[in-house]
């Protein structure tokens, strides 16, 4: 296994460029997602790390090596791909055995190999099956199995399970995320999905625009979101954001809704609040961080709900404050009507203040 | 209740009795289509096991009295001139059908692969200007081909027929194998290059046996334009040992009284390497011509 580092990597096609000065390091044996919604340059950026695409400028390393104009076929390395690329003309076993018969194996050799990686993946009654006499989930694993056989230093996955039904998806999640830690292998694993990348990565990696925009443990991510994008995309069902205006009066900040309602804030949101390039500060809260009330309390602001989605062990409520949709979750006995005057009431240790202005998150000392 | 039923029942029968009915008329349009073109064929296979006086009698013999061979006797004959002559001009055709096939995929397969997986300056451009050729009638290029051909020699060559039906095989040869490619992912080749691989050997080894239907259909359809052409074999040819079958049989037979059953046995085997060629290996051209139309 191996380290891979990106530095300042740069791919345009004319003028559009698709990947803007993305730097990370991955460190031996991590698994790092590459997030963001489609068209945001993770899947280029993987491309061109495995050496699909020729890279304008920046540098990749793998191991100790730069590998920028290397073929893919000299970078040892294994991808996994959204469609999984069987070679439909060949067998199971002929699929697996393709990539050392390439690398000119002895023949005892790959044979071994391949049956020991038809062990491992559980698959070995497959063998001499067509890719396409296969369900989804064996010509996924088929295709994992295909990369594991040459035990490459990195392994790249672009969105290997976006094929599969819900219900598999979530099984192969597990067995991806055993096989990195059985392996302690270098992963890169690109995906829209934001739910696989918080459970799966060790790092993940928020691109958005062709711009990496936070690189950090999932758990800080979520935590920490450093602009309104990556606050908005991780997380199910998505951050509230909400615009609000910022007046400072007796030595006091306050937000002022739509409204016109005003909601104190606490010193340490207050001095996020007034480092604000201008008046205009979003409040960020998720679902959690929220209270329902059905009557005001101190601290609370006045909201009315508007969809109600029981889920069975939560039920979540959406209410109309300040202009946006703002998403609270409540326990399934607490019953809410459409267009009832509730009032929400904020954590405000566990709130988010951005900039309105920059959209970057503000930060206390 | 019961009326109900009824009533149902009677709207699904109904609807099965109009189905048949399509059915029926599909029947009835494909044995028109088979009568309309098998006839001819056993018209003429009938006709050339007949004896000269028989196939020239009216009202037709619609079968021989005295079924014969000897026009086939005659044809494959390498002892009397007839059969010399024809053995020839088989061999003619055959020869530059098959130099014309060849190259049309030596050239195509590149072409295509080029045209589908990389994008250069003035690829649609070029892509659109092969099938300008096509965009007219091929007699129009008689005159300035032929006065080409003199120019650089190739009168009475059968390299000028070869080069000639390249013109015609080539643009469709390409459009053809090009829909294939486009419809191989080119993850494919993606994976067998991190596998290990060359561009060149994920093309061999993955990418052309994928794209084997394909060859083999355009292969067909170079084959069988080249082995049926008349007009320009005609116009670009004129000595007796170079001729081409379709040339040569009706040069021959003309010249004297028209010898119906040998002009038809000629014609039949004629047509024997275009039906075998198609009969082996029309899984394949059916499966090219489909692939594509829907999606995997």
């Amino acid at each position: 296994m191996a380290h891979v580092v990106l530095k300042d990597l740069v791919k345009t096609y004319g003028s559009f460029k698709a990947v803007n000065d993305v730097s990370l390091t991955v460190n031996d044996g991590e698994f790092v997602a590459l997030v963001g919604p489609s068209g945001c340059g993770k899947t280029t950026t993987l491309n061109l790390v495995a050496g699909l695409i020729p890279i304008t400028s920046g540098d990749i390393v793998i191991g100790d090596r730069v590998v920028n104009g290397l073929d893919p076929k000299d970078r040892d390395i294994a991808m996994v791909f959204q469609n999984y690329a069987l070679y439909p003309q060949k067998s199971v076993y002929k699929n697996l055995a393709f990539p050392l018969q390439m690398r000119k194996l002895p023949r005892d050799e790959i044979d071994r190999k391949v049956k020991e990686a038809a062990r491992v993946l559980d698959m070995t009654h497959l063998l001499e099956r067509k890719p396409r006499e296969l369900s989804g989930g064996q010509q996924q694993r088929v295709a994992l199995g295909r990369a594991l056989v040459r035990d490459p230093a990195v392994f790249l996955m672009d969105e290997p399970l976006s094929n599969l039904d819900a219900k598999l998806r979530v099984q192969m999640r597990s067995e991806i995320k055993r096989f990195h830690q059985d392996l302690k292998a270098t992963i890169i694993y690109v995906t829209h999905d934001q739910l696989e990348a918080v459970t799966m990565a060790d790092k993940m990696a928020v691109m958005n625009g062709g711009y990496l925009q936070q690189y950090d443990s999932p758990a800080q991510v979520f935590a920490h979101p450093v602009n309104m994008f990556v606050a908005s995309f991780i997380g199910s069902p998505a951050m509230s954001l909400i615009p609000l205006e910022a007046s400072t009066a007796n030595g006091n900040t306050v937000l002022t809704g739509a409204e016109g309602w005003s909601l104190e804030l606490s010193p340490r949101n207050a001095q996020k609040a007034a480092r604000a390039t201008t008046k205009k500060v979003v409040l960020g809260a998720r679902h959690s961080t929220i209270k329902l009330h059905k009557s005001a309390v101190p601290g609370s602001v006045p909201a009315k709900a508007y969809t109600v989605e029981p889920t069975g062990d939560v039920t979540f409520v959406q209410a109309l404050l300040s202009g946006v949709i703002v998403n609270i979750s409540v326990p399934p006995n607490i019953a809410v009507a459409p267009d009832e005057q509730i009032w929400l009431e904020f954590d405000q240790e566990r709130i988010h203040v951005f900039d309105g202005e920059t959209e970057m998150a503000l930060k206390a000392d | 209740m019961s009326a109900i039923a009824e009533t149902a029942s009677r709207g699904r029968t109904r609807r099965r009795r109009r189905v048949d009915g399509w059915q029926w008329a599909g029947r009835c349009f494909l044995l028109f289509m088979l009568l309309y073109t098998a006839l001819p064929m056993i018209w003429m296979l009938i006709t050339s096991i007949k004896s000269g006086f028989a196939a020239t009698q009216f009202p037709p013999q619609w079968w021989p009295d005295e079924p014969t061979l000897a026009s086939y006797q005659k044809l494959l004959d390498p002892q009397n001139s007839v059969g010399q002559d024809f053995l020839r001009f088989f061999w003619n055709s055959l020869f530059v059908s098959t130099v014309t096939t060849i190259l049309s995929v030596i050239v195509a397969v590149p072409a295509a692969y080029a045209f589908s997986r990389f994008s250069f300056p003035g690829r649609n451009f070029l892509f659109f200007a092969v099938l300008l050729r096509n965009m007219f009638p091929a007699v129009i290029f008689l005159v300035p081909l032929f006065i080409l051909m003199r120019a650089i020699g190739l009168v009475n060559t059968h390299g000028s027929l070869v080069l000639t039906y390249l013109t015609f095989g080539l643009p469709l040869a390409i459009w053809l194998l090009k829909g294939f490619y486009d419809n191989i992912p080119v993850q494919l080749e993606q994976a067998a290059r991190i596998d290990g691989a060359t561009r060149f050997q994920a093309f061999i080894l993955i990418v052309m046996p994928l794209s084997t239907p394909g060859i083999i259909a355009t292969a067909i359809y170079s084959f069988i334009g080249a082995w049926n052409e008349y007009i320009y074999a005609y116009t670009f040819l004129s000595k007796n040992d170079q001729l081409t079958l379709p040339v040569g049989i009706q040069r021959f037979f003309s010249e004297n009284t028209t010898d119906f059953p040998g002009l038809m046995a000629a014609s039949f085997m004629m047509s024997v390497p275009v039906v075998v060629l198609f009969l082996v290996l029309q899984r394949y051209f059916v499966r090219a011509l489909t692939e594509g139309a829907v999606k995997h």
